[in-house]
């Protein structure tokens, strides 16, 4: 069986951009991808265009549009969406692609325009990804449902407001190191927790940007990366899970059982543990999600992440360096995009190429992805 | 009648049934006659794959599992903001999402026990809430 390597990446700034449509935004990103994978948009095989929303996109149907302005029109398209694990699905999708022979090259392309819309029809918008039958019609919102999982897990283990808002200060430390990133901004543990609730416990500075943004990557079976890049880096783990829709009908609230049951997959897969990790980029929604990130994928113990957070295990110099270009908090958060921008970075700390945010000699690295409250979860494992 | 502080979809006939009873007070799940699993809210269908479903009581007595105070509401919500939404278990172990009112900010914390409650949002609109005991 082949593998499949990432041979080029690419990248647009993340943030408001009023500058840009969906297909502008694509092009910031693939073209730098075809560039670094050294080839041109004729000797791609198929790509894979992530877009979670119509009305988000402003275009319906919008692949259609994306694919024929960064000149792949004849070749074979299609767009996936697992709402915020938009991006991770297609690069899964493009990966089987490969694996099953039906194409060599695939680019990988996430894409998503938000701040067009005002915040109150955006949060309208997320809150129709809970059930519109028996969770919407209650007013619970995205960072409320969140909310009620950062209840549960201040009240299960004596995970503090403190902790939470660390994982915001570290997340806008890097962000702050990344020019790609929404909001370049260091923010102190002060300014973190007195910012204004949106539902409590979680305030302004524990829930991610809105953002517009995209992100791209040239997927290749073996022989195809080898010849392309001295530094293929080898997509070797894979693992996918899904959970129940309402969260009334799950047993627990203090983590993501898909999260769980991917990453057992995907260490499986690729023959690893957590602790081979040594790079990570996972779900930072909300900074509740990052804590339940670092119990859920195995960095440490169930109930123990606040405390991996308040010790700095999650810093560089840590036991696992985890977002450091910022994650959604502090990168932005546009919701195709994000899987694949995770997929860029990753690739860039086992290349060496992170400039001053290198976790210096990482070999291995993970990509964790969460769809709505963990309905859709995808962990890949990556391999220098 | 229709159900819930909003909603957009059609209303079906299972959530009818379920709003007709709801008006008496009474809160209704579905179980499933071929595995016998309880749903509540219902279902129409069982998740094992049965089509023949039967209507049960089910308690309004439980604890509160975990709560939020939502100040920044969907654009449809904004007039009731802000509004806790909570989740609790019943007795029986079934657990359900509501709005949850008459607790004052000392005393809201997980584990106190609520009931269920019916609750007419307006003239056409009801749902089902939590209230302390």
């Amino acid at each position: 069986m082949t593998k499949v390597g990432i041979v080029g990446v690419g990248h647009a700034r993340f943030g408001k951009r009023s500058d840009a449509t969906i297909r502008e935004l694509a092009h910031e990103a693939v073209v730098p991808a075809l560039e670094d994978a050294g080839i041109t948009a004729r000797d791609l095989d198929a790509s894979v265009i992530a877009i979670a929303g119509e009305e988000f996109a402003g275009q319906g149907a919008p692949a259609a549009v994306v694919q024929d302005y960064i000149g792949l029109s004849g070749k074979p398209t299609f767009r996936v969406e697992a709402a915020c694990a938009t991006g991770s699905a297609g690069i899964r999708t493009g990966w089987s692609l490969i694996r099953s022979g039906l194409a060599d090259v695939v680019l990988v392309l996430g894409v998503e325009t938000m701040t067009h819309l005002s915040s109150a029809r955006a949060t309208e918008l997320m809150a129709r990804a809970g059930d519109t039958k028996w969770e919407y019609p209650f007013g619970i919102t995205f960072p409320g449902f969140y909310a009620l999982m950062a209840t549960a897990h201040m009240s299960q283990f004596g995970t503090t407001r403190e902790q939470l808002s660390m994982v915001s200060v570290k997340n806008h430390k890097y962000g702050a190191m990344n020019p790609y990133a929404h909001l370049q901004k260091v923010i102190t543990l002060e300014e973190a927790m007195k910012s204004v609730v949106i539902s409590y416990p979680l305030n302004l500075y524990d829930c991610c940007l809105i953002s517009d943004g995209a992100a791209a990557v040239v997927l290749a079976n073996e022989e195809r990366s080898k010849q392309m890049n001295d530094t293929p880096i080898w997509i070797e783990g894979l693992g996918a899970a899904s959970d129940a829709m309402l969260i009334s009908e799950r047993p627990t609230l203090t983590g993501l059982t898909g999260s769980r049951l991917a990453a057992e997959e995907a260490y499986r897969m690729a023959g690893i543990t957590a602790k081979d990790v040594d790079v990570a980029e996972v779900h930072d929604c909300f900074t509740i999600a990052e804590i339940m990130a670092y119990e859920d994928l195995g960095f440490c113990e169930k109930g123990e992440g606040g405390r991996f957070i308040e010790e700095g295990e999650s810093y560089i110099g840590g036991r696992t360096p985890v977002n450091v270009d910022g994650g959604l908090k502090s990168k932005g958060h546009p919701l195709g995009a994000t899987g694949v921008s995770m997929a860029v970075e990753i690739t860039k700390q086992l290349r060496g190429e992170a400039d001053n945010r290198q976790v210096s000699g990482a070999e291995i690295g993970l990509s964790h992805n969460v769809g709505e409250t963990g309905q859709f979860a995808f962990v890949h494992i990556y391999v220098r | 009648m229709k159900f819930g502080y909003t909603s957009w979809l059609p209303q079906t006939e299972l959530v009818n049934g379920f709003v007709e009873q709801l008006k008496n007070g009474k809160l209704m799940g579905t179980k499933c006659k071929t595995c016998g699993e309880k749903y509540l809210p219902p279902r129409a269908h069982c998740k094992c794959g049965g089509v023949e479903m039967e209507w049960f009581e089910a308690p309004r007595q439980g604890k509160l599992l975990s709560y939020t105070m939502v100040t920044f509401a969907p654009e449809s919500m904004s007039k009731y903001s802000p509004y806790i939404v909570a989740v609790a278990e019943l007795e029986g172990g079934l657990r359900l999402l509501a709005q949850l009112t008459g607790v004052g900010p000392s005393s809201l914390k997980v584990g106190i026990p609520i009931q269920v409650v019916s609750h007419q949002v307006s003239e056409d609109r009801v749902v089902y809430k939590f209230k302390p005991v």
